[in-house]
């Protein structure tokens, strides 16, 4: 017997759409803003995050997720600053899922809150395809990287509303095409906002701090 | 390269719609876009392990081509009748 064809057209990611879609609500409800960062393992990313914990946990009740596949090494780090920070590690899995961002945050008083970063695993393929729930997604770039990485890895910058250039304070010594990045940057996002940054001066940390909060994708419903 | 997880996606949806609609699913559709991030000879050599000790074991993946960030599961072949 010939078979029967059924459509079906149903989302693969389904599942994590709708819990991260659960996530965006509970997070508009208790008023906190969420921002994700994503790059390429090294790209600093972790090094930001110090920064923007202690620049703007001065003013703001900020906290930190960060993910990686072992160790804890980052949440040390990163609770130096004196917020609430918490280890993801996902054994072998490439990326953070809504469901593991809901896990890492029981017990957590969101509406003690106004700001919630989470550092995503460093890696600029998987992490695109899984919506955390965030308000605004940033992807880190380093001047060391070359210039090129947006046309190699596309999809990233493109499911991204905000670039950073990081290590700008290194920029000179590697011979940075600043042009040249920022071209490759619009040509994969047209409009992309992007922000030269170094973690070590602070350049660009101020400006990033205020684009973040009119560049989010993903307004609290 | 997170293909296996999502093949085993693909086949939680097709084993879910699959019981819905009744029979046995032999070819699921997929419609793949090139900004999904997801690499159609990662995902299709995933497939068949994916599938082991599912009601899929045995079933096909049919992938078609899109252009933008699509990752869907657009039909099943679904054969009646005892397996």
């Amino acid at each position: 017997m010939t078979p029967r064809l059924v459509e079906v057209r149903k989302n693969v990611l389904k599942k994590n759409d709708e819990l991260a879609h659960t996530l965006r609500l509970r997070f508009a409800e208790a008023g906190v803003y969420v921002v994700s960062l994503v790059s390429s393992p090294g790209a600093g990313k972790t090094t930001l995050l110090e920064r923007l914990l202690r620049d703007l946990g001065r003013r703001s009740r900020v906290a930190a997720l960060v993910g990686d596949l072992a160790t804890e090494n980052d949440a040390v780090r990163l609770a130096r600053s004196g917020a609430p920070v918490r280890q993801i590690t996902t054994g072998t899995v490439c990326h953070l899922e809504a469901q593991m961002v809901a896990t890492a945050l029981e017990g957590w008083n969101l509406a003690e809150l106004d700001y919630l970063f989470i550092e995503n695993v460093g890696n600029l393929v998987c992490p695109s395809s899984y919506d955390l729930g965030e308000n605004l997604r940033l992807v880190a770039l380093s001047v060391t990287e070359g210039e090129d990485k947006p046309l190699k890895y596309p999809s990233i910058f493109h499911t991204s509303d905000v670039a950073v250039v990081t290590k700008w304070d290194l920029s000179s010594a590697v011979d940075f095409d600043w042009q040249a990045a920022r071209g490759n940057i619009v040509a994969v996002r047209p409009g992309m906002p992007i922000v030269r940054l170094s973690a070590k001066t602070g350049e660009g940390v101020e400006e990033l701090l205020s684009l973040m909060l009119i560049c989010g994708s993903h307004k609290p419903a | 390269m997170h293909e296996l997880s999502i093949a085993t996606g693909i086949v939680e949806v097709a084993v879910e719609e699959g019981e819905r609609h009744g029979g046995r699913v032999e070819v699921v559709h997929l419609k793949l876009g090139a900004l999904s991030g997801v690499v159609r000879e990662a995902l299709e050599f995933s497939w068949d392990l994916a599938c082991q000790e599912t009601p899929l074991a045995g079933a096909r993946l049919e992938i078609e081509a899109a252009a933008g960030s699509e990752l869907q599961v657009t039909a099943l072949e679904i054969a009646d009748g005892n397996p």
